[in-house]
């Protein structure tokens, strides 16, 4: 048995302390995907916290079958879909940088960061598919339990996303080439 | 056995994978941290929290197999039932059945010999008469008849 897989039954049996290791083990990631997902920084520590709230009340339901991450990344999803409209980003919408969570988050670079292109370019949906898919390792099945789609759904959208960064990604390839030589 | 791949595709290929990376590393680069606070913030509603329990409406083992067993016997019993009421009904009497035959249909085809042949007859005699007249033109020819 994994230790993963031991931490959740001593959890599912009532231990909290066996429940916060999980919760260090997934709190960093599941953060950074609502940073991307909530208006502030202090809605997606809040979305954080009802997750793994929700995750431990419900842990009984928790399918062994499935990774625990993907059962908890569904959950943050849910949650995130929760949240009042003001607290949520819309994917897509362009916001102010001082405002924006994921811009204060990430180190100033030359370059944008490909996921605020993704952020502007994608759906919502197809934007936590791409990050689940390569941010998380998740495999194409566990991605579409997650957003509770279909397989072929996601396969055709994640190809589209990446079909979308790839072109965004060529474009400012070529600017940049452009400056560069005047 | 490694198949050719065209100069396109692999650098379609190669810049998926790029595409993949950079994803990676951008991700990466988003700083998260999870303060003292928010960790303990954390700790302190999961304490408060109790997990729910699956609620237990469903039948235990032995009662689900009584369950299936009493099922079972009652199908069976109304199948024996329902096979004994058919055995024991009397046969109804037998009829005698008429088989009726299909009327066929036969064209009536009467017709008269002497109907059918008088034509022939007639033929017949013109081209006797026909041929008395050719010989008795001959035997004038040759003079047999003065």
């Amino acid at each position: 048995m994994s230790d993963e897989l031991k931490l959740i039954n001593e959890a599912k049996a009532g231990s909290v302390t066996a429940f916060t290791e999980l919760v260090r083990t997934y709190r960093e990631g599941l953060l950074r995907f609502l940073l991307t997902r909530c208006a502030s920084y202090a809605d997606a520590e809040d979305a954080l916290q009802d997750t793994f709230i929700n995750a431990y009340r419900y842990l009984y339901s928790y399918n062994s079958r499935w990774r625990f991450s993907t059962w908890l990344y569904r959950i943050a999803i849910r949650n995130a879909g929760k949240l009042p409209t003001h607290y949520v980003t819309e994917i897509g919408e362009l916001r102010d940088e001082e405002s924006d969570p994921l811009q204060q988050c990430i180190a100033d670079s030359e370059r944008e960061n490909l996921w605020q292109s993704a952020r502007r370019l994608l759906s919502d949906e197809v934007y936590s598919a791409m990050w689940l898919r390569y941010v998380e390792d998740m495999s194409i099945k566990d991605v579409a339990a997650v957003l509770n789609r279909s397989n072929s759904w996601t396969k055709v959208n994640l190809l589209r996303g990446r079909r979308k960064l790839d072109a965004a990604l060529n474009r400012a390839g070529t600017a940049n080439e452009s400056e560069a030589y005047g | 056995m490694r198949h050719s791949t065209a100069p396109g595709r692999r650098t379609k290929v190669k810049l998926m994978d790029k595409l993949s990376q950079r994803l990676r590393e951008d991700a990466a680069n988003i700083d998260v941290e999870v303060s003292a606070e928010l960790d303990e913030r954390i700790r302190a509603s999961l304490e408060g929290v109790t997990p729910e329990r699956p609620r237990d409406d469903a039948m235990p083992p032995r009662l689900r197999s009584m369950w299936w067993a009493s099922s079972l016997t009652g199908i069976a019993a109304a199948t024996v039932i329902i096979v004994l009421i058919n055995l024991n009904q009397p046969e109804p009497p037998a009829t005698a059945t008429t088989v009726q035959a299909m009327p066929i249909f036969t064209p009536r085809l009467i017709a008269r010999p002497a109907v059918m042949t008088a034509p022939l007859q007639k033929e017949l005699e013109d081209l006797e008469a026909d041929l008395k007249k050719a010989e008795e033109a001959v035997r004038k020819d040759i003079g047999l008849f003065p």
